[in-house]
C-alpha cells in the first residue's frame, strides 16, 4: 500500500500550517487578556502602548462590530465589551510590526476594571439568587434558555422519566448512588491556535489553524456582515484537533484587525495562552443511580448531571447546547428506564468546548464504575454485570434505536481473550483488572464536496473540501478514488482547495470524514464517468446515509499499585473494537492507540486545575500529555466482519477508545486495593490516602 | 546583533534582537518547518540540532548560535534521508505538528546512540510529545531509522 | 523594556568585569532563564552569557581527588562522564535524569545550583556528596560548601551579585555507596514529588558508617540529613517541611520522603552484600 500521501512533506517539515504562512507586509497581533475574573472595564489607557515602536494600532470593543457570535448560542464578543467574564478573556489587540513588539506594547495597554464578585462554582452558579454571568442570557441569538431559568444556565437538557425512575430504583433489589467528578482538561493539540488575514482587492483572505473553512467562511460572514462570496479561507494543515479546532474562536478579530489596518494580519496565540484560555473539556459532577434485579439485571439507571461551561456557551455546536455523552449514558446496556439531567452553567472562568467524544469520557466513567460498585453489591464479577447486561441484536438500545447489528457480546469476548494471561508486576505491589464498555454510533450525515479533473501528464486531481487534521482523511480519499475508479493510487493526486473552489462541506469532526469522503467519493466516481466530454466533474453530497450502525469498545486494563506509595502503573491496556471494513489499517490502528493514549491521560494524568476562576495548569510543565514512557503498553484486539455505513461499510473509529480507559483503570484500582477512586485523575496520593485510613482503621489487609 | 553560523550546512548571517528565541530566527528565514508548540522545553516541537546536539529552539537565545552549526529538519532531511524514509515507512506521524521535532530527535539519536533499544529510544524520545498517535509509530520509526 | 545588552565574554575576568555593573544578568545554560525572561519575570539590562568561557568547562581531577565541575558543563556532559559514574554516581544519575536530552545538552551545573529550584535533581545529589561551590567575585575567590549555607532560600543562594560561580567539587565517594532516586508518580516526565540522593559511609570495619542523605522537593531548598541508618527514615520525616501543590500534600510529601529514604538504603544496603 502506498504511504500517507502527507507523510514525506512532514517528515522533512514542508506541511504548512496556519502559523507557518507568510504574507509580504504581514505584520502581528498580540491580545491582552484580562486578569481578572469578573469586571466592568471602566476604560483603557492606550496612550502608552501606542507609542511603543513598530506599533501599528492598538484596538478594542469599540473598533470590532457591536455583535456576539458562535456555534449555536451566539453570545462571545469578538474582544469584550463593556465586561470581562474570565481570566484570559480577549479585552484588546495590538497590531505591530514584529510579535516582540506586539508583545511589549500589550504590556503597556491600561486597563481599568470595576471588579463584580465572581460565579465560581456551577452547581452554586444555578442557585437562586446566583450573580449573574451574563444580564440576559436568554437574548442570546440561538440560547435555548429562558427567562424562567436560573440565571446562569447555558442548557439544561433532560431525557427519560424522573418520576418512572425512581420508582424503579425504590424497587430495584440493588442500587448505588454515587457521585463522580471529572476534571478540565485541555485538547493537547501541539499547534497553538492561529490565523493570518488579509484584505486583497476587496476579498477578505484567511488561513486559519481550523477544521470547518467553510463554517468560518459563513460565520466570519454573518460577524462582519459580508458576503460569503468576499471571503476566501485557504487550506492549511492543522496541527491537531481533537474538537479544539473549530472555534472560529480569534478568526473574526484577526480578519477585522487586518481590515482596520490595511496590513496582512496574524494572530497566533502562545501555547500558554491555548491552555489557559481557549476552549477547554466542560468540568463535571455526574451523580449516578443505577438500580438492579437480584442477578445483576439493570432496572434503571439515572444521571444527573452538572457541568461548568465557563463564561461563553458558543462553542457548543448541538442543538440544544447539550454533549452529546451524557445523554448518551448507559447506551450499550438493556435498561428498562434511563433518566437523564444535564444542566451546563455558565461560571466566571475559561468557556469550555469540546474535546474528543464530548462528554462521553466523563459519563463513561462515572456509569461504568458505578456498574462495578453495583456488582459488588449483586456479588457477581464486573464483567459478568456487563454480560448479563450487554445489548443484543434486534434490542432497541436506550435510545429506541435499533442497531443494524450489535457486537457488544463478541467484543467483551475478544476483550477477554487478548487479556488472557497475567502481566507481570513489580514484587509487592497489588494487582488487579477493570473493564470498561463504550459504544458510539457512526454519524449517519454526510455533507462534502469533491472535484475530479484529468491532469496534463494522465492522472487525476481530486480537489477535496475537507481539512486534513491527522486522521489520513486525505489519503483515505485517494484510497476510495483510485479503486471507484480502476486506475493506481499514485496516478490520483488528492488537493484540499479554497472554499472558493468547491461547495460546502462541513469540515471534520464527528467521526465522520470518512463517511463522507466514502459517499462524496463513490457519487464523483459515478460522475466521472458519465461526464462525456468534459475533463473535470464536481459532486456535492448532502444526505443522509440511512444506516443506524453502532461499534463496541471494551477495554480492560490491567494495573498495579505500590502500596507504600499509592504509585499506579498501568501494565496494559488491551482495546477490543467493533469495526467493518478498514481502509487505511495504519492510520485506523494509530486513531485507536492514540485514542487510548488520551484516554490514559485523562485517567491518570490531566488536569487543567481550574480553581477560584483560574487555570492552574497553564503550561504544559504543569499540564501533563502522556509522554513516551507513561504510555502503558497497548494491545488492539478488532472484532472484524461488522457491516457499517454504505458505500464503503465502514465504522468511525476517531472517538471510541479514549472513552472507556478512565473507567477500565479506576475498576481495576479498585480491584487490586478496594479503594474507589471517584475523581479524576486518579492521584497516587488518593490512593495512598486511603490504604492508609483503611490500615488505621482496620489493622490493615495490606 | 549581526549573527554568523551554518544552518544546514551553509554559512548564513543575519539579524537578531539579544532576547530572540532561535526559533523565531529559524522561522524568520523561511524555514517554518521548525514548530513552537509549548514554548517551555516540554513538548520537542521545535527541536533542531546545534553543533550536532538535540535543544529545544523556543529556549534557545539566538546570541549564543553565533559560530555554531545549526541543523534544522529541513537540512536534516537531506543529511539523514533514512530517517525521513522511516518516518514515511513506518507512517510515524498523523497532524504532523510533533513530526519536525521528532525528526530531529531521532537524527541525534542515531549520532548518538546507533544501536539504542526499544527502552532506551523511548527514554530518548520521552520529552518530545505527540497527542495523535500514542507513540507506537514514531517509535516503530525510530528503530527503523537506527536500523537503516 | 529595552533590548538588553548581550556580551558573550571569552575569559573569566572579563566576565568578572561586566557582571558587577548595571541590572547584568548571567546566562549559563539559559533554559531557566529563558522561562523567566518569556514570563516576564525578568528583565535584565544586560546579559552576559558564559558559554564562550572555555575555563568555565569540563571535568577534571584536582589534587585532593575530588572532581572538578565547571560551572558550564552541561548536564548531558556530567551524565556521561565515566569518572563520574565511577566516584560520584549520583551525581551522574541525578543529571541524566534530568527533564529531557534537550534540557540535558543545554542547562549546566552551574545554572542548576544558582537558579536553585528546589524541584530540580542536581542539587541534592551534590549536596549528598558533600560538594564544594567555587565562586569568584571582585575580592577573588571563594569555596562555599553546599553544606554549609549555600543554599539561602526558595531560588536564593549565597552567590551575591557581581558573582560567578566557578565550579563545583564534588569529592569521590571512595568506599562510600550512594543512588539518587526521584519519584514521579504521575508522568515520568516531571518534576519529582520527593527525590532522594543518599551517600553511605563505609567503616573500616566494612559496616555502614555515616549516611549522608539529601531530600529534594520537600522544602524551599534541598535539604541535607547526616545520621545513620537506623535513624535514616525518622530523620527524613523529621527534615521534610514540604508545602502542599499538585504533585502532592505536605502530608504525602512528608511520607514519600520517608518511604524512599527506606527504598534507597535498601538498595544500598543490599548492593552490600
Amino acid at each position: 500500500m502506498a504511504p500517507r500521501i502527507d507523510a514525506v512533506a512532514k517528515a522533512r517539515g514542508a506541511t504548512r500550517y496556519a502559523a507557518d504562512t507568510m504574507l509580504p507586509g504581514m505584520c502581528h497581533a498580540v491580545l491582552v487578556r484580562s486578569p481578572v475574573k469578573h469586571a466592568w472595564i471602566g476604560g483603557f489607557d492606550l496612550t502608552a502602548a501606542r507609542a511603543v515602536p513598530g506599533v501599528i494600532g492598538v484596538f478594542t470593543a469599540n473598533d470590532m462590530p457591536e455583535i456576539t457570535f458562535g456555534r449555536r448560542v451566539k453570545d462571545i464578543p469578538i474582544l469584550a465589551r463593556g465586561k470581562v467574564r474570565f481570566i484570559g478573556e480577549r479585552v484588546a489587540a495590538v497590531v505591530a510590526e514584529t510579535r516582540a513588539q506586539a508583545e511589549e506594547a500589550a504590556l503597556r495597554v491600561d486597563v481599568q476594571y470595576e471588579e463584580l464578585p465572581p460565579v465560581l462554582d456551577a452547581t452554586a452558579a444555578l442557585e437562586p439568587g446566583a450573580q449573574a454571568v451574563h444580564d440576559s442570557p436568554w437574548e442570546y441569538p440561538g440560547a435555548v434558555v429562558t427567562k424562567a431559568d436560573p440565571v446562569n444556565t447555558q442548557s439544561h437538557v433532560t431525557s427519560g422519566d424522573a418520576a418512572e425512575a425512581n420508582e424503579l430504583l425504590a424497587r430495584s433489589a440493588h442500587m448505588v448512588d454515587k457521585t463522580y467528578a471529572t476534571p478540565s482538561g485541555h485538547q493537547g493539540y501541539l499547534e497553538p491556535q492561529a490565523c493570518v488575514a488579509s484584505v486583497q482587492d476587496g476579498t477578505i483572505q484567511v488561513w486559519a489553524s481550523d477544521k470547518s473553512p467553510y463554517r468560518v467562511r459563513d460565520e466570519l460572514a454573518a460577524c462582519l456582515k459580508l458576503d460569503p462570496s468576499d471571503i476566501v479561507v485557504h487550506p492549511v494543515a492543522i496541527g491537531g484537533d481533537f474538537g479544539g479546532k473549530g472555534l472560529i474562536g480569534e478568526t473574526p478579530l484577526c480578519v477585522q484587525l487586518a481590515r482596520l489596518t490595511g496590513r496582512p494580519v496574524k494572530l497566533a496565540v502562545r501555547y500558554s495562552e491555548d491552555l489557559s484560555a481557549t476552549s477547554p473539556r466542560h468540568s463535571m459532577a455526574l451523580r449516578v443511580r443505577a438500580g438492579c434485579d437480584r442477578d445483576g439485571r439493570l432496572q434503571v439507571l439515572r444521571v444527573d448531571a452538572v457541568a461548568d461551561g465557563g463564561a461563553y456557551a458558543g462553542f457548543k455546536p448541538r442543538v440544544n447546547v447539550d454533549l452529546s455523552g451524557l445523554g448518551d449514558a448507559g447506551s450499550p446496556y438493556r435498561i428498562p428506564a434511563v433518566h437523564t439531567d444535564v444542566r451546563i452553567a455558565y461560571t466566571n472562568s475559561v468557556p469550555r468546548g469540546h474535546m474528543r467524544a464530548p462528554a462521553a469520557p466523563q459519563t463513561t466513567f462515572a456509569v461504568e464504575s458505578a456498574l462495578d460498585e453495583l456488582a459488588l453489591k449483586v456479588g457477581i464479577a464486573p464483567v459478568e454485570l456487563r454480560r448479563r447486561n450487554l445489548l443484543r441484536g434486534g434490542e432497541p438500545n436506550i435510545h429506541g434505536i435499533t442497531w443494524a447489528q450489535c457486537r457488544g457480546q463478541e467484543t467483551l469476548d475478544a476483550a477477554l481473550g487478548a487479556a488472557s494471561g497475567q502481566c507481570p508486576a513489580p514484587a509487592g505491589w497489588l494487582t488487579g483488572r477493570g473493564v470498561g464498555v463504550y459504544d458510539r454510533h457512526t454519524t449517519r450525515a454526510a455533507r462534502t464536496s469533491l472535484r475530479l479533473a484529468a491532469e496534463d501528464d494522465g492522472g487525476i486531481r481530486a480537489e477535496v473540501a475537507v481539512p486534513e487534521t491527522g486522521t489520513g482523511s486525505h489519503t483515505v480519499a485517494r484510497r476510495i478514488l483510485a479503486e471507484g475508479l480502476g486506475v493506481p493510487e499514485d496516478t490520483v493526486r488528492v488537493v484540499h482547495v479554497p472554499t472558493d473552489e468547491l461547495p460546502y462541506d462541513r469540515g471534520a469532526g464527528g467521526s465522520r470524514v470518512s463517511v463522507g469522503l466514502g459517499a462524496v467519493a463513490a457519487a464523483a466516481v459515478k460522475a466521472w464517468a458519465d461526464r462525456g466530454e468534459q475533463n473535470a466533474v464536481t459532486v456535492e453530497i448532502d444526505d443522509d446515509l440511512g444506516a443506524d450502525v453502532t461499534s463496541y469498545c471494551v477495554q480492560i486494563a490491567d494495573v498495579a499499585v505500590d502500596p507504600a506509595t499509592g504509585e499506579i502503573r498501568v501494565l496494559r491496556i488491551v482495546s477490543a473494537v467493533d469495526v467493518a471494513d478498514i481502509l487505511n489499517p495504519a492510520a485506523h490502528s494509530m486513531q485507536l492507540d492514540g485514542g487510548t493514549a488520551m484516554g490514559y491521560g485523562f485517567a491518570c494524568l490531566e488536569d487543567l486545575q481550574i480553581e477560584d476562576g483560574q487555570v492552574w495548569s497553564g503550561t504544559l510543565g504543569e499540564f501533563k500529555l502522556p509522554s513516551t514512557r507513561d504510555v502503558p503498553p497497548l494491545d488492539t484486539v478488532l472484532v472484524t466482519g461488522g457491516s457499517g455505513i454504505a458505500p464503503l461499510n465502514i465504522k468511525a473509529a476517531g472517538e471510541l477508545t479514549n472513552v472507556p480507559t478512565a473507567a477500565a483503570i479506576a475498576n481495576a484500582v479498585a480491584a487490586a486495593t478496594n479503594v474507589r477512586v471517584r475523581s479524576l485523575p486518579i492521584r497516587a496520593e488518593t490512593v495512598w490516602a486511603a490504604l492508609q485510613h483503611e490500615r488505621t482503621t482496620t489493622g490493615g489487609r495490606v | 546583533m549581526k549573527l554568523t553560523f551554518h544552518l544546514n550546512g551553509r554559512m548564513i548571517e543575519l539579524e537578531a534582537g539579544p532576547t530572540a528565541f532561535l526559533v523565531d530566527v529559524l522561522r524568520s528565514t523561511g524555514l517554518t518547518g521548525t514548530k513552537e508548540g509549548c514554548g517551555m522545553g516540554v513538548c520537542g516541537a521545535c527541536t533542531v540540532l546545534v553543533d550536532d546536539r538535540p535543544v529545544s529552539s523556543c529556549l534557545y537565545l539566538a546570541p549564543c548560535v553565533d559560530g555554531a552549526d545549526v541543523w534544522t529538519v529541513e537540512g536534516l532531511a537531506e543529511r539523514f534521508p533514512q530517517v525521513v524514509d522511516a518516518f514515511v515507512a513506518e507512517e510515524g506521524m498523523q497532524c504532523g505538528i510533533c513530526t519536525p521535532g521528532q525528526v530531529a530527535a531521532v537524527c541525534a539519536l542515531t549520532l548518538e546512540k546507533p544501536a539504542a533499544a526499544e527502552p532506551e529510544i523511548r527514554e530518548y524520545l520521552n520529552g518530545n510529545l505527540c497527542r495523535c498517535t500514542g507513540y507506537q509509530t514514531i517509535v516503530a520509526a525510530a528503530k527503523a531509522a537506527l536500523d537503516a | 523594556m529595552t533590548d538588553p545588552e548581550f556580551v558573550a565574554p571569552t575569559m573569566l575576568h572579563h566576565v568578572l568585569d561586566v557582571v558587577g555593573v548595571d541590572d547584568a544578568i548571567i546566562v549559563s545554560g539559559g533554559t531557566s532563564l529563558a522561562v523567566m525572561l518569556k514570563q516576564r519575570l525578568i528583565e535584565p539590562e544586560k546579559l552576559v552569557w558564559l558559554g564562550r568561557v572555555a575555563e568555565l568547562k569540563g571535568i577534571r581531577q584536582a589534587a585532593d581527588g575530588s572532581w572538578r565541575v565547571g560551572a558550564c558543563t552541561t548536564l548531558a556532559e556530567v551524565a556521561a562522564s565515566p569518572e563520574l559514574w565511577r566516584d560520584a554516581p549520583m551525581v551522574a544519575q541525578a543529571a541524566s535524569v534530568v527533564a529531557n536530552p534537550r534540557i540535558r545538552n543545554v542547562a549546566t551545573v552551574g545554572g542548576a545550583l544558582v537558579h536553585a529550584d528546589p524541584r530540580q535533581d542536581l542539587p541534592p545529589a551534590l549536596l549528598a556528596a558533600g560538594a564544594i561551590v567555587g565562586i569568584r567575585g571582585p575580592g577573588g575567590e571563594r569555596l562555599v560548601p553546599l553544606r554549609n549555607g549555600f543554599f539561602r532560600g526558595l531560588m536564593e543562594t549565597a552567590v551575591e551579585h557581581g558573582e560567578v560561580v566557578t565550579h563545583v567539587c564534588v569529592p569521590p565517594r571512595r568506599d562510600a555507596v550512594e543512588a539518587y532516586r526521584r519519584f514521579t508518580p504521575q508522568s515520568v516526565d516531571d518534576y519529582p514529588t520527593v527525590s532522594v540522593a543518599a551517600r553511605l559511609e563505609r567503616k573500616d570495619s566494612g559496616r555502614a558508617g555515616q549516611l549522608n542523605l539529601a531530600l529534594g522537593g520537600v522544602a524551599p531548598t534541598p535539604v541535607l540529613v547526616q545520621t545513620d541508618v537506623a535513624n535514616a527514615a525518622a530523620a527524613a520525616r523529621a527534615a521534610a517541611s514540604p508545602t502542599s501543590d499538585e504533585r502532592g500534600s505536605a502530608e504525602y510529601k512528608t511520607a514519600m520522603a520517608e518511604v524512599w529514604t527506606q527504598r534507597v538504603l535498601a538498595e544500598l544496603l543490599e548492593g552490600e552484600t
